[in-house]
């Protein structure tokens, strides 16, 4: 009872609006993200008592992954790495006029996602951490390996253009220091590249300022979405058909992505890939060939994952005080400021924190849908002025973002050249998706690939197929690789028929 | 329309990008500081090395009346911002954090610098490293651990924080010592390391006590040994390798430097405040929560200290097979 009152305590609720309006902000521009937030507001935050100080870590992190989902639909360039997939069916939409509805089911499904996930911790904390432990190096290759399959299906039309697109990113996501030996590769004895060429930068430049260039050079294509746009819905909820249509994948999406998210290294970034695919299964006949195309489903799928793994990254730190994802690694920081060391022993020692933590999660999510579909309509009216504005503030807020994640001029050029590189792509018709996949799940791959060769000793593979929840992932890659493969041929077939 | 936005944003991003550049000159250092003092922290926001200096920062402002802004210059395994501070204005208006790698990056080829390209402002802290193994594993004391690798060679997995880190470094001096053969099983990291030998995916971790605390509450893990000079504040009842009578001292450390050619009086007022900042109850209490040791050294020891460390390091790298 005491904890309840002191949540909802005037200055603790005022800490959590203050918290959500600022993620907001540092999850729409592209750039800054999520984990950033966090860490430079956490030195701040040790002034307030913990419940006042939680409150606005928590409402930023909640915020800024959905608000990364905001550009993603209106401009396609995603806010945060998390929110990339939902740029896919999101921009469609937009392309469709339906810009209202995708953010309102971003607003809606993110909240309840992380609503949900936050009872998963309640009721499983204990299972999914333990489960989460399993992931050795062989798992998390086979996780990268499951993800990188999707490289197929959201290849679009042509998967060899797809397969091509994702090789580059694979071959980019070499760069650096090698991850098992520390040796140099292609960094040209040049510091800037040790750590190889971040990945937020580049999703910055392909989305962002691609899109850009690309609308700039190509006026009067399709792409010039108000001309365009026949009928403007201006709806933002979802009518009573929509929600039957996702209620499965959001389901399926809500239950997976805690989960995901128990697991160390994985976060909302994978959990969106993983479930905007694996939702597919749940939606049947025409709407499935909607996928990437303006889906609800699949936005509604890959909207729920990224806040829903929010609360298996909190199991993870608040069972065994090991961090879920970045931000809670931050996290952890914080409660040992404030004299708390995370892990199984706080739920014995100090169970009113663990229940302070859960009730500003639930109602920071909560916070995440109110201030969502307010700000609906006010995202679509900023996006109705003329859309030279647009460019330039695209431009400004890549090139701000990119600088400010490192301090580094280097990331800024690396936003250029890419942007470069994703006007040349969408002016080939090359999808973007499968580089992005490479990148983010490359060196995943990779370096446990090599670590999981090192612990089976004498290097054998059989450690891949030998423990259960590496087999099970590599099949389901394999059946996920086949599948559209099958399909394709056997459309080619009918059609020679 | 066209031609006019194009340029409103070249304007624009050009005055940003010179806005971003654009340093702090003073030339007379008599009246230092009159200006912002920036920290180059060679590490992202929220680490261990970022809230050190962010507290030791807002000690120093305290006691300066100038602000004393951290930067995060990342990249590199921490050369980046090393050579930040390296390449800087030697006016005291740009300082920087350096953590132990200072002394091994020349010897491990990733840039050329060593404490002799710094003036040292002075050291904050240690952080030993550790052998930490899971509670349940057959051997209790670090005696046993080393006559179970003797026995098993090559088959003792040791998870560390990277290639080349200061704690597999650590781990392969140790091996060295007592002649054992391990295996080294670098991670991103030292939390994932700790992880993986949580989940019983490696044998034994090198990394520091401070890193295992949630495993040793929930007693899920034991520390076997600590390789500093003193017992670690975290597992007091934990012996050092040097009191067992082996020759190994390896800890990660911190401090603050200035670029060389600092005006003298400008390092003398750098290095009171430095001191009074170290010392200041924020700062320790920090260290406490954070589970590091202080270790306050002033400029002219800290300098001599990372010199020493220096020229161990570049014996000690080249005799260790880092390729595994």
């Amino acid at each position: 009872m005491e904890v309840i009152s002191q949540i909802l305590m005037p200055s603790t609720l005022l800490f959590l609006l203050l918290g959500s309006i600022l993620g907001l902000f540092i999850g729409a521009l592209p750039g800054l993200s999520a984990t950033m937030g966090v860490a430079i507001l956490t030195p701040m935050t040790f002034w307030l008592p913990p419940e006042q100080g939680l409150a606005m870590l928590i409402a930023i992190y909640c915020t800024a992954i959905f608000a990364g989902g905001v550009p993603a639909i209106l401009v396609n360039t995603p806010g945060t790495p998390a929110s990339m997939v939902t740029s896919f069916d999101g921009f469609a939409l937009t392309k469709q006029g339906k810009s209202g509805l995708a953010l309102g089911v971003n607003a809606i499904y993110s909240g309840l996602g992380g609503v949900i996930s936050v009872i998963f911790l309640m009721v499983f904390s204990q299972p999914i951490a333990q489960f989460a432990l399993n992931f050795g190096a062989a798992e998390y290759f086979a996780l990268a390996i499951f993800g990188l399959s999707i490289m197929v299906s959201v290849s679009g039309k042509s998967i060899r253009k797809g397969m091509i697109s994702g090789f580059i990113g694979l071959l980019i996501a070499t760069v650096g220091l090698d991850p098992i030996t520390s040796t140099q590769r292609f960094t040209f004895n040049q510091s800037d590249l040790y750590e190889g060429i971040s990945f937020i930068p580049i999703m910055i430049g392909l989305f962002g300022l691609g899109e850009v260039f690309f609308q700039f050079l190509l006026k009067n294509d399709q792409n010039n979405i108000k001309e365009n746009v026949k009928e403007r819905s201006d709806r933002i909820l979802p009518n009573k058909k929509e929600r039957r249509e996702m209620r499965k994948p959001f389901l399926f999406s809500s239950i997976l992505s805690p989960i995901i998210g128990a697991i160390p290294g994985a976060g909302g970034d994978i959990a969106s890939i993983v479930t905007w695919e694996q939702s597919k299964r749940f939606v049947k006949g025409e709407k499935k060939k909607e996928y990437g195309k303006g889906s609800l489903a699949g936005l509604a799928a890959t909207t729920t994952a990224n806040n829903g793994v929010i609360g298996g990254a909190f199991t993870t730190m608040l069972t065994l005080g090991l961090p879920g994802d970045a931000v809670t690694a931050i996290l952890i920081g914080a409660l040992m400021m404030y004299g708390l060391q995370p892990g199984p022993n706080l739920f014995v020692e100090d169970p009113d924190i663990v229940y302070t933590i859960i009730g500003l999660l639930l109602l920071a999510n909560i916070l995440v849908i109110i201030l969502g579909l307010l700000g609906s309509r006010l995202f679509v009216r900023i996006m109705m002025v003329r859309k030279e504005y647009i460019w330039v503030s695209v431009i400004l807020f890549s090139v701000i973002g990119s600088f400010a994640l490192n301090n580094s001029f280097f990331d800024v050029w690396i936003v250029f050249i890419s942007g470069v590189v994703g006007l040349i792509f969408r002016k080939l018709d090359y999808p973007l998706g499968p580089m992005i996949l490479g990148l983010l799940l490359g060196p995943m791959a990779e370096s446990n690939f090599r670590r999981a060769l090192l612990m089976g000793g004498d290097f054998s593979y059989s450690i891949f197929f030998t423990r259960p929840i590496s087999l099970i992932l590599i099949i389901i890659a394999i059946v996920s690789l086949i599948i559209p493969v099958l399909n394709k041929m056997n459309q080619r077939r009918k059609r020679n028929v | 329309m066209k031609k006019l936005m194009i340029s409103i944003c070249i304007v624009a991003i050009g005055g940003l990008l010179s806005a971003c550049g654009s340093s702090n000159s003073s030339e007379d250092s008599s009246n230092f500081p009159e200006n912002q003092i920036e920290v180059v922290v060679p590490f992202a926001a929220g680490g261990a090395s970022d809230l050190v200096s962010r507290t030791i920062a807002t000690e120093m402002e305290n006691e300066l009346d100038v602000p004393v802004v951290v930067s995060n210059k990342t990249g590199g395994s921490g050369t980046t911002g090393m050579l930040a501070t390296k390449d800087a204005k030697p006016d005291g208006y740009t300082i920087g954090y350096v953590p132990v790698e200072l002394a091994m990056v020349q010897e491990l080829g990733l840039a050329e610098i060593a404490p002799n390209d710094y003036q040292a402002i002075g050291q904050l802290m240690t952080i030993p490293a550790a052998i930490t193994v899971s509670a349940d594993a057959p051997y209790d004391t670090i005696e046993e651990f080393i006559s179970y690798a003797e026995e098993n060679p090559g088959e003792v997995k040791v998870g560390n924080s990277g290639t080349g880190s200061i704690w597999h470094i650590a781990a392969a001096a140790f091996a060295q010592e007592l002649d054992l053969e391990l295996e080294y099983i670098p991670y991103d990291g030292a939390a994932p390391a700790v992880t993986a030998l949580m989940g019983g995916h490696v044998d034994a971790v090198s990394v520091s006590p401070s890193e295992v605390v949630a495993g040793l509450d929930s007693e899920d893990l034991k520390v076997l040994a600590v390789m500093s000079e003193e017992r670690d504040a975290n597992v007091p009842d934990v012996p050092t390798l040097q009191e067992l009578g082996y020759d190994i001292n390896l800890s990660g450390w911190g401090g603050f430097v200035a670029p060389t050619d600092t005006p003298d009086e400008v390092m003398e007022t750098l290095q009171s405040a430095f001191k009074i900042a170290a010392e200041s109850e924020a700062f320790t209490n920090l260290l406490e929560e954070r589970g590091m040791n202080p270790n306050y050294k002033d400029g002219a020891e800290f300098q001599q200290f990372a010199q020493d460390q220096y020229e161990y390091f570049s014996e000690l790298i080249p005799s260790i097979d880092l390729s595994n």
